[in-house]
């Protein structure tokens, strides 16, 4: 009888090996998320990257969510496993990942003859790529909030530019909001994000910063001052006092709410990524035609500033193919492929050449106020344990923008709360 | 009689282990170690970007002057309780539903399933749709049927967005409170109702002295699961609020994944250790009330 | 008799309150999914019927669904098979045989269950690359099994101890042995609970996401929740109409594998209530 027990147990064992129908791990492989569209281009650039250099670099996909990504990416790096060799991140990891010894210095590859580190935008690679004075990534894509505004009706009521400070655009809009809601009850004058996201923290930075203010103050955490307060309070206001921006902000508002909320025509004013630009002017858009972008404003006496976003690529300090690994970066980040990845993608390129390109600029003539843009991004604080920051900023102002607290005592609160943080985080 | 079942009548205890081990070699290899790692996890400072450090009861105590770990603890235990309740209550109704034959059974029963039968992700999405402040179904109905002048924002402020997750989630697991109730119904022997109503009973004489003890097992097995899997709910709340609005609809697990994704794995251990001791402090309620161990003796 | 048509009543608004409780949720996903545009119970966007949605969701060749959907359910039916009969194994050397430290077996597995998934991830990806088992099936298998003993086990607990041991007794004088007993004696008496436990480990595993994302790679070991992930969108682009058709797609072989078992538990429950 027990040999009966023990053939039923042996045959599940074979079964369960039996069915080891699986790829043991590729060798030379990159991790990339993003949507089928976009992955299916990433298989174009592999496959000819393949080509052009007899590798066999296998493109493995990953969800989409920054999140998600992270995640997978967190437990195989701290697993120490050879593979992914590259993979793409977001820019606010990347300080976790250097910290984190995840990734291989670029330093002495860079200094290629033929790698020309000077094309890209030196800011951005101080500001976020390097680690301790080292380099760590390199960007693929860069990506820039946006003043989104409707060409027509500012037209309509004698403005022949969109507007440069922020009490512009509240005049422009308090009075158009007025005269538009006659027709359309849904229309607002200004939408944001404004929902408690890791976004919200990018709208803040952008107000905050317009302002002579921010989050960070030479290099150290400094929210609690009288620039944040005020533009806070000009935050909280626009939804509550001059009602040009919906309840729905603080609530619901996040980059495709806004920018569907717009397209649909209720808006006269929109604050989103780049992305948005392809999908208003595509057909069957309303507003077609009708949408200009700029800069966001600023408050009056000071400066302009969009929050830096997009994606960047990096090596895995525990590759086993880091030579070739660095061909694929110098390929993805070759003026031939960043320009096809503007055309063909809608990405914005890393690179300041692409930007000057001709054809570029004729068949995505937007590219030239992004190039504007790009000289006045500000990343979010670099620091390893950024998403604590992130979390406890996105707290509080939205509790602010929905009216429970004041600005002054959420600007403390955040401050008192990050103190904290840094003081577990901050010993190196 | 064959002379092997003399050997096994008298060594119950080999047999036994032989009718045990795999389970056991499983469960040592691919749980107890990564939860004995966990617990051990708990005690370091274990952050990807610090170098490790023995830190004794320092996450606990951090734990402990946390507000946003009692915050999420509030939501949880608040959470566990209310959807529980609603489960146990539907999930027992539509087992006694099911539990009697007529027309079109077969169907409800396959009805019963769907809800349990949707991947998490997809059921948390669809429920994001359907409170769609501009175009889910409940806003539609709720302005076309003159209730409300203007839509209503259902995830937007923390009570409404935690009755909303609990329909979600009650939608989604009821089946298998059903099921498993179903199952434990279908074992009582009809004759003692059929005895009992010639004896002059009425249903809910019936449902008190017949049925619910009898079901009594399985009620707590129902209870015991749904409470763990209750306090450990991430996925839904993931999708549908992300833990907003303003952090309170964070569930502990939730709380514990954000400091896994970003490299605090001690902390994060910490916090599944917590988890783990609510959850054991439910269940031991729940077996101490329901003389569950005396059963297995 | 008012008490039998207050019963029936009773029932059958009962019922059909389930019915719609259960599925409109579900109807609403698939008119999504055969809609061209998601939103059109907003004001100014119609519903317009399409089949585009599965057509791309299905043909799209760098998302392999049917793939997907082929790994979820064999990963899955082994998953239950497996767990079924390990629970079914151990709940009847608790409940039958005399042996030191019985309760520690459920109380044990029970604990364990209480941990977070996102706790053990780390620790389980570590073991699994050691064995050279990422990206097949067996990551997920084992996993999902050690996921599905705990209520697995209990439920079998709680059925095989209500069933006599008379039975038992009487097999053990005919000669058999305990492993017969089991499947020939037991198993069929727990048919219901056996038949509970393998649907609810079955759509247990087959909906679980978290270890499906980090124990795979690619289509080859990939299951349909990670696949339908890989649908959506970037900033929050949901593509509704193509993620409510993968979700058609990922639930229709649930509900039929439903459709079918249906037959049996419910065979089963008029057997069982039949044994007095």
């Amino acid at each position: 009888m027990k040999k009966k027990y023990l053939k039923w147990l042996i045959i599940l064992l074979l079964m369960l090996i039996g069915i080891q129908c699986g790829n043991s791990s590729e060798q030379f492989t990159i991790w990339i998320g993003g949507s089928p569209r976009e992955l299916d281009y990433w298989q174009q650039i592999i496959t000819e990257f393949n080509k052009q250099t007899g590798y066999n670099l296998q493109l493995v996909r990953q969800p989409t969510y920054s999140d998600q990504r992270r995640q997978s990416l967190v437990i195989d790096l701290e697993a120490k496993q050879p593979n992914p060799d590259l993979f793409l991140m977001d820019v606010v990891w990347l300080n976790q990942f250097a910290a984190s010894n995840w990734l291989q210095p670029l330093d002495k590859y860079v200094k290629d003859n033929d790698f020309q580190l000077h094309q890209f935008f030196q800011s951005i690679l101080n500001s976020v790529d390097k680690y301790k004075g080292n380099l760590y990534a390199l960007p693929v894509f860069l990506d820039v909030a946006l003043l989104y505004y409707r060409k027509d009706l500012l037209e309509k009521f004698g403005y022949s530019e969109p507007p440069k400070t922020w009490s512009e655009l509240l005049n422009e809009a308090d009075k158009i909001q007025k005269i538009e809601r006659k027709n359309n009850p849904n229309f607002y004058g200004f939408l944001w994000e404004g929902a408690q996201y890791e976004g919200l923290v990018c709208t803040f930075l952008e107000f905050t910063s317009s302002h002579g203010g921010g989050i960070m103050n030479n290099g150290k955490v400094d929210l609690y001052r009288k620039s944040n307060i005020e533009a806070l309070q000009f935050m909280q206001d626009l939804i509550h006092k001059y009602k040009i921006s919906p309840p729905s902000t603080y609530t619901e508002m996040k980059e495709e709410e806004v920018r569907l909320s717009f397209q649909r025509g209720n808006a006269l004013f929109e604050r989103n990524w780049t992305y948005a630009w392809k999908l208003h002017q595509s057909n069957g858009s309303p507003v077609k035609g009708k949408v200009g972008l700029t800069i966001l404003p600023h408050f009056k006496g000071d400066s302009s500033v969009s929050t830096l976003g997009g994606w960047h690529i990096g090596i895995s300090r525990y590759s086993d193919e880091k030579e070739k690994a660095w061909k694929f970066v110098k390929f993805i980040t070759s003026f031939k492929s960043q320009k096809k990845l503007i055309l063909n993608v809608g990405w914005n390129p890393s690179r300041k050449d692409v930007y000057k390109d001709k054809q570029v600029i004729a068949e995505a003539p937007q590219i030239k106020e992004l190039y504007y843009v790009l000289k006045h991004t500000i990343a979010r604080p670099t620091v390893p344990y950024y998403s604590q920051l992130s979390d406890i900023i996105q707290r509080y102002v939205n509790d602010c923008l929905s009216g429970k607290i004041s600005p002054s005592t959420a600007l403390q609160k955040m401050q008192n709360q990050i103190k904290e943080v840094e003081k577990i985080y901050g010993t190196e | 009689m064959a002379p092997n079942s003399n050997k096994y009548l008298r060594n119950d205890t080999g047999l036994a282990y032989l009718f045990n081990s795999p389970l056991i070699i499983i469960t040592l290899i691919f749980v107890f170690i990564p939860v004995v790692g966990t617990l051990v996890t708990g005690f370091y400072r274990d952050v990807t970007f610090m170098p490790n450090k023995f830190l004794g009861l320092a996450n606990y105590e951090r734990l402990f002057e946390d507000i946003h770990f009692w915050q999420s603890i509030q939501f949880t235990v608040l959470f566990v309780t209310v959807s529980v309740m609603f489960e146990l209550f539907f999930g027992m109704i539509f087992a006694l539903i099911l539990n009697e034959t007529f027309p079109g059974r077969g169907i409800l029963m396959i009805a019963i399933l769907i809800p349990w039968a949707i991947p998490n992700a997809i059921s948390a999405r669809i429920w994001e749709l359907i409170y769609n402040f501009e175009y889910g179904i409940f806003n539609f109905l709720v302005i076309h049927s003159g209730l409300s002048a203007a839509p209503v924002n259902w995830l937007g402020s923390p009570i409404s967005a935690f009755f909303s997750i609990v329909i979600s989630d009650v939608w989604k697991t009821t089946p298998f409170v059903t099921v498993i109730l179903l199952a434990g119904l279908s074992t009582i022997p009809k004759q003692l109702y059929e005895q009992a109503m010639i004896d002059g009973t009425n249903i809910l004489q019936r449902f008190s002295k017949i049925t619910l003890p009898l079901l009594k097992p399985v009620i707590v097995v129902a209870l015991l699961f749904r409470t763990i899997d209750a306090v450990r709910i991430f996925d839904l709340i993931y999708v549908l609020t992300g833990g907003g609005p303003g952090g309170s609809t964070t569930s502990i697990s939730l709380y514990a994944f954000k400091y896994y994704l970003n490299g605090d794995f001690g902390y994060g251990s910490a916090i599944s250790v917590i988890v783990f001791l609510v959850a054991s402090g439910l269940a031991i309620l729940y077996l101490k009330v329901g003389k569950f161990t005396e059963m297995i003796k | 008799m008012s008490e039998k048509k207050l019963k029936k009543l009773l029932i059958y608004s009962g019922a059909f309150f389930m019915f719609f409780f259960c599925i409109t949720p579900f109807v609403w996903m698939i008119i999504v999914s055969l809609s061209e545009h998601p939103d059109f119970l907003s004001s100014n966007v119609k519903f317009i019927f399409t089949l585009n949605n599965f057509v791309q969701v299905l043909t799209s060749r760098s998302v392999h669904l049917l793939a997907y959907l082929k790994n979820s359910i064999v990963i899955s039916s082994v998953t239950a098979i497996i767990t079924t009969f390990l629970a079914g194994l151990s709940a009847y050397a608790i409940t039958r045989l005399k042996f030191p430290g019985k309760i520690i077996i459920p109380m044990a597995l029970l604990g364990f269950s209480m941990f977070p998934q996102i706790s053990i991830v780390g620790y389980l990806f570590k073991l699994l690359t050691m064995f050279g088992w990422i990206n097949t099936y067996p990551a997920l298998i084992f996993p999902y099994i050690t996921l599905g003993l705990p209520l697995a086990l209990w439920i079998m607990l709680s059925h095989f101890s209500q069933i006599s041991t008379d039975f038992d007794n009487a097999a053990l004088v005919d000669g058999a042995t305990r492993f017969q007993i089991l499947l020939k004696v037991i198993f069929p008496i727990a048919l219901p609970g056996a038949f509970s436990t393998f649907i609810l480990v079955f759509i247990y595993s087959f909906n679980e996401f978290l270890f499906a994302l980090m124990f795979t790679i690619d289509y080859h070991a990939r299951t349909i929740p990670v696949g339908i992930a890989l649908f959506e969108g970037l900033h929050g682009q949901i593509p509704w109409g193509y993620i409510m058709a993968a979700a058609v797609v990922a639930t229709l072989p649930v509900i039929i594998l439903i459709a079918l078992f249906q037959r049996f538990i419910i065979k089963g429950i008029t057997e069982g209530s039949i044994k007095g």
